[in-house]
């Protein structure tokens, strides 16, 4: 129980850093942690066998979603 | 209730050697994986950072590592055991796929905290605690001082040369 209030209040201090946070390369360390604090809490908030899936669709998603925003930041694709 | 307390606190060490270890073992600290990894690490070492520690808060951040495979292995031993942690590591390695990483980092740091974790749940400890611990350990790394962060991770890393 007290694991998830752990995950819990540490994924709304890290979301509070991306808001506060404003420089772009910055952010994506502090959403990073948002998503392994809500990956976690999913599997512990949800009492089934497919919330590891769930939880791992959800990371990989949003780690996903970092990269691309990272490499558009870099400057995208050279053509 | 203090019993938890300190379980935490101790997978939260467990699982910050483990995939520090792993991470600096893959030299994801050398090169940027994909351009967006490089970009986080300059703007690191723009804010007072080390470039080298930057690097790998960057491939962190852009693919699963070591770090994501020790909280989807701890969410799978949670889940099933053995098994659901080895379901977790296959679920990195997709994932590694899908982020353009030709690393195995986090499959490899996936398949050994499965057997980690799974090696404390029998001396007491609970798979929920290394979930926390594993938040914990990434929060250290990535959300309190990125110009502390980087710098530890960069000692370490010369070290590892």
């Amino acid at each position: 129980m007290i694991a998830l209030y752990v995950v819990a209040a540490i994924a709304v201090f890290a979301a509070i850093r991306v808001i506060v946070e404003k420089n772009t390369g910055r952010k994506l360390p502090y959403a990073n942690v948002l998503g392994f604090a809500v990956s976690g809490a999913v599997v512990l908030l949800i009492d089934h066998p497919l919330a590891l899936v769930a939880a791992a669709a959800y990371f990989v998603g949003s780690t996903l979603e970092s990269n691309a925003i990272a490499s558009t930041y870099a400057g995208g694709v050279k053509r | 209730m203090l019993d938890e307390i300190l379980h935490i606190m101790a997978a939260a060490i467990i699982s910050w050697i483990l995939f520090v270890t792993v991470d600096i073992f893959f030299k994801l600290p050398e090169t940027g994986g994909v351009s967006g990894a490089s970009a986080i690490a300059r703007d690191i070492e723009a804010g007072g950072g080390a470039l080298s520690g930057g690097t790998m808060m960057g491939n962190i951040v852009c693919s699963p590592d070591a770090s994501a495979g020790t909280l989807l292995a701890a969410c799978g031993v949670y889940v099933a055991g053995i098994p659901g942690g080895l379901a977790a590591a296959v679920m990195v390695y997709v994932g590694n796929r899908i982020c353009h990483d030709p690393g195995y980092a986090g499959t490899t740091g996936a398949v050994l905290a499965t057997f980690v974790v799974y090696a404390f749940t029998l001396a007491g400890f609970a798979a929920t605690d290394f979930i926390a611990g594993m938040v914990i350990a990434i929060l250290t790394i990535q959300g309190l001082s990125h110009v502390h962060a980087s710098r530890l991770l960069a000692r370490l890393w010369r070290v590892r040369q």
